[in-house]
């Protein structure tokens, strides 16, 4: 059995990486993906060695043969998302809103439009010396984040697989939307890196909903604690009631910002290690 | 004028400098973090008024579906599924495109609306304007048409301060679209760096005139450096201070809260767009 973790917050900024990559150093065996595809930071936080890379692409795109377009306009009509518009010359043409549903290829009465395939990205595989790394740039501004998730989740179940690894711990991309969604599906467990703000608090509680949806159960870890105390306990009788577990506290400590423009882990700062270890051991074991 | 404030990367403060905007120039404040909105809890917006969104999703009329499996085989998304004699339509992959109602031989399928999220706005006495909240509902995928959704309302003879979603997708280009002016916020770190050479590639795509605001600093020196080499400066930049972390746990404007940073704003804008 491969187990997944997904490390996921809600708001941005949390902490989900600094808390993944310093895990990912602890861990002796693991696949790692970095779900964050539009702005994957994890690997800027770990030693890889790249082994291979292959486009990403999304779904088609349409493309309109002026040559047999009669301008009838049932393409520019049928299309939801506002993607086909006439040039100067009223010749109509596919703008980059096109998210490639085929409904104007299916409609087109001369037989004008093809849908072309259309990349969207760059998956990777890299070495980790204790196991793998699977990452994605999605070309910024392009759509379908969420199958590129899916994507490189599968490459990683293919690979933990292959090289019988049995653990897969995914950084996961903020918000709660289809990147979330995506970075959600299927995993046996969430750690929900939470930010003590009332930003942070209010994106959990979304992020809790979502994972009830799914029946994903969560461990929490508060990150910036230590500075409003109140706010501090109205966290904690909020988690208990989205049915989670603090599994443990980072205070609000400017070493940790510093550590991590040098690049280094929280794993830099010795009195985070017990904590760390804890996480580590409660990843693997708890159901 | 309609502001936008972007950042690939996450929690680098745009609801930060996106209310304290909005504090400035006494704009309306628009949340377009759809999946995770949180300026009301600065703004603190009164008498609101809820309107719920609707996007068309296909209904398949049981009567007429004899289940061919047409629909199912040509959505490009997989939204559509055949189990034993019944057609699905799993929501969160739907992007209500019409194909299926035009495949369908049986005339089974037509559009309904179906409710994506809602938009909530209210007054906040703390700017002196509106506080609009794009509000997704949780489990949906339609952020980018909510986004859209909500600009589309967007009075331009009024000043007005987009917060955009994090990331470099298109739920950041619907944001950024509507903007004459993107304020990118940048968390000087490897990270911020990073993310935010991602969304300038957007920015030139789109051709936007562009402020870029340093923020929790520590150190501006590598920024400064990148920007440089493409052409580019920070107008301004905030230092990484508890003080500014616990004006935000209070739900304080920082604007409001640190007078320094409302001159600092107010300049680096006004460098910019020669107003106010």
């Amino acid at each position: 059995m491969i187990r997944q973790i997904s490390v996921m917050s809600g708001k941005g900024g949390a902490g989900k990486t600094s808390v993944t990559a310093a895990l990912l150093n602890l861990l002796p065996q693991v696949v790692a993906v970095d779900a964050d595809v539009n702005a994957s930071n994890l690997p800027i936080l770990l030693t890889a060695q790249k082994l291979s890379e292959s486009g990403y692409y999304g779904t088609e795109v349409a493309q309109i043969s002026t040559e047999s377009c009669t301008a009838c306009g049932r393409c520019a009509e049928i299309c939801a998302f506002a993607a086909i518009r006439q040039d100067e010359q009223r010749k109509f043409l596919v703008t980059d809103d096109c998210e490639g549903c085929a409904a104007c290829f299916w409609i087109c009465p001369a037989q004008s439009i093809s849908m072309i395939p259309h990349r969207a990205g760059t998956q990777y595989l890299s070495r980790l010396e204790n196991g793998f790394l699977l990452h994605a740039e999605l070309i910024p501004g392009e759509d379908n984040s969420g199958k590129l998730i899916a994507n490189i989740r599968e490459l990683a179940r293919k690979v933990a697989a292959e090289e019988g690894l049995d653990l897969i711990l995914i950084d996961g991309p903020p918000g709660t939307s289809c990147q979330a969604i995506a970075s959600l599906t299927g995993v046996d467990m969430v750690l929900a890196v939470v930010e003590e703000s009332l930003s942070g608090l209010s994106d959990y509680q979304r992020l809790a909903q979502l994972m009830a949806r799914f029946r994903i159960p969560h461990l929490v870890l508060v990150n910036k604690t230590g500075v409003d105390p109140e706010l501090g306990k109205q966290i904690e009788t909020t988690v208990t009631a989205c049915g989670g577990e603090i599994i443990g506290r980072i205070p609000f400590d400017l070493e940790i910002p510093r550590a991590l423009s040098r690049r280094e882990t929280l794993l830099a700062l010795p009195a985070y290690r017990p904590l760390l270890e804890n996480i580590c051991t409660r990843l693997q074991t708890s159901s | 004028m309609i502001i936008s404030i972007v950042s690939g990367k996450g929690g680098a403060g745009k609801t930060t400098i996106a209310t304290s905007l909005a504090h400035i120039l006494q704009a309306d404040y628009y949340d377009l973090d759809v999946d995770a909105p949180n300026g009301e809890y600065f703004l603190q917006p009164e008498n609101w008024q809820t309107e719920t969104v609707f996007q068309p999703q296909p209904k398949i009329d049981k009567s007429l579906c004899n289940a061919c499996g047409a629909c199912a085989r040509e959505c490009r998304f997989n939204a559509l599924y055949k189990l034993a004699d019944r057609v699905y339509l799993n929501d969160s992959l739907c992007h209500s495109c019409n194909l299926c109602r035009e495949v369908c031989p049986q005339g089974a399928i037509s559009y309904k609306p179906a409710a994506i999220g809602s938009v909530r706005s209210g007054d906040s006495s703390r700017t002196g304007a509106r506080a609009i909240i794009g509000d997704l509902r949780i489990g949906s995928t339609r952020a980018t048409a909510l986004i859209q959704r909500i600009v589309r309302q967007i009075d331009p003879q009024k000043p007005a301060v987009i917060d955009g979603p994090p990331g470099n997708s298109c739920t950041a280009v619907a944001a950024i679209k509507p903007a004459e002016l993107v304020i990118l916020v940048v968390e000087p770190t490897p990270f911020g760096i990073h993310d935010m050479l991602q969304t300038l590639k957007i920015l030139k795509n789109l051709n936007k005139p562009l402020l870029i605001i340093a923020n929790k600093s520590q150190d501006d020196g590598p920024l400064t450096a990148v920007l440089a080499e493409q052409g580019l400066t920070p107008a301004a930049s905030i230092p990484l201070k508890i003080e500014h972390h616990k004006s935000l746990l209070a739900g304080e404007i920082l604007s409001q809260s640190d007078p320094k940073i409302y001159r600092l704003l107010q300049q680096a804008l006004t460098r910019k767009t020669g107003t106010e």
